[in-house]
């Protein structure tokens, strides 16, 4: 059985004895490679750039599995395919965890969530510990003074998102300060 | 982004040195599978055969038995080395071998069963059996795992559980060969369910033990 891609298993025959170039050669094109296969199954540019990191990482630990005696690209995207799965399964398994209950939703969505009963400069030093857009969405609503709307528009998201957005730093801000 | 990409693959290169590539997966295979056999060795030497071994073997059901636990034995342990590798080698044909051997196996146990009338007295003894299959398993699934942690197996619940069902039939073939006990429903429930079982607990302790 011959690979398209000799070229790959002959340069990673040399990687293996210790050449340094043959094996940047060989990582290059293993990018090359790869990366419209992982576009093609994720969204974000940024998604595919670091899972092609992660493999990349992987390819280097796991380079005393391939021999060089049979062909390069079906162990390389069995390497891929496993970390994108890995990938996959994180990913979903964290929106599900971050999921919000439907009712819970209905209720924030009525709310005013501008009116909480926090001091937005007390706890400022704990808003900055939240991710970057949450934290971004409390300082605009309340160190600012916007409303759901206008911090909507200002960061590009619809109301709801906002609102959704708000009140989960809400609940996160709650739990650290009942602690 | 690329300039990421270019860093790591740099980094990556600077730091390549010669790599000695794994062994093939079947002489990594048979390395395991003489440990093991040794091990099955030294245990009915010193545990002894059951004294109608020889004239057990002149039953069709229970030859066939032993053959294809040795069957299950040798073609788990050489797809736990395929296993291993992050492409199975490209062999995924014989990676999946020890499913047909386990049906095999169980068409045997149920033909056995059938054959078994009336059926043999059930020994006074029943999970001291699920027991003793246990702990003589242990050493070898523990050395298999731990060698196949030095690879990078992408099927590693598969591993698991093949690994598991490999050291099972080590234990489960120790106890064939050495207590006289020829109750098929025993056996059955005592000796080959809890194998059975072992192949599921396999898949948790897979992705325990050998997810990298």
């Amino acid at each position: 059985m011959t690979d398209t891609t000799d070229d790959l298993a002959v340069l990673m025959r040399q990687a293996l004895a210790g050449d340094q170039r043959a094996y940047a050669e060989l990582l290059r094109k293993t990018a090359l490679l790869l990366r419209p296969f992982l576009s093609r199954r994720l969204n974000a540019d940024s998604e595919v750039d670091d899972l092609l990191q992660e493999i990349l990482l992987s390819i280097h630990k796991a380079r005393h599995t391939y021999d060089g005696r049979r062909p390069y690209k079906p162990w390389a995207y069995a390497i891929a395919s496993f970390r994108l799965k890995d990938h996959l399964r994180t990913h979903y398994a964290d929106r599900l965890r971050h999921a919000e209950d439907i009712a819970d939703l209905e209720n924030i969505l009525h709310k005013d969530v501008t009116e909480t009963n926090l001091d937005y400069e007390s706890i400022s030093g704990e808003i900055e510990k939240l991710p970057e857009k949450q934290s971004t969405i409390l300082r605009l609503m309340h160190q600012q003074g916007y409303t759901a709307k206008e911090t909507a528009q200002k960061m590009g998201m619809n109301e709801s998102a906002v609102k959704v957005a708000a009140h989960r730093a809400y609940r996160i801000l709650r739990k650290k300060l009942e602690r | 982004m690329m300039k990421n990409i270019e860093r790591l693959v740099e980094k990556l290169a600077a730091d390549a040195v010669v790599v000695r590539p794994a062994p093939h997966p079947f002489a990594l295979g048979l390395k395991w599978m003489g440990a093991a056999a040794a091990y099955l060795a030294v245990l009915l030497a010193l545990t002894g055969l059951r004294p109608d071994l020889m004239e057990k073997f002149g039953e069709p059901w229970f030859a066939a038995e032993i053959a294809l636990l040795l069957g299950i034995f040798v073609a788990a342990t050489l797809s736990a080395a395929l296993l291993a590798f992050p492409d199975l080698h490209q062999k995924r044909g014989a990676a999946w071998k020890p499913a047909a051997m386990m049906a095999l196996f169980i068409a045997v146990i149920f033909f056995a069963w059938n054959a078994d009338d009336p059926p043999s007295p059930l020994p006074s003894h029943t999970f001291e059996c699920t027991l003793s299959i246990v702990l003589v398993a242990l050493l070898p699934a523990i050395w298999t795992l731990h060698a196949m942690r030095g690879y990078a197996s992408t099927h590693y619940r598969t591993a698991g559980s093949i690994v598991l069902l490999a050291a099972f039939s080590v234990g489960a073939l120790w106890l064939r060969l050495h207590e006289v006990n020829n109750s098929v429903f025993h056996m059955i429930q005592w000796h080959y369910l809890p194998m059975l079982a072992a192949g599921l607990i396999g898949l948790w302790v897979g992705r325990l033990v050998l997810k990298w």
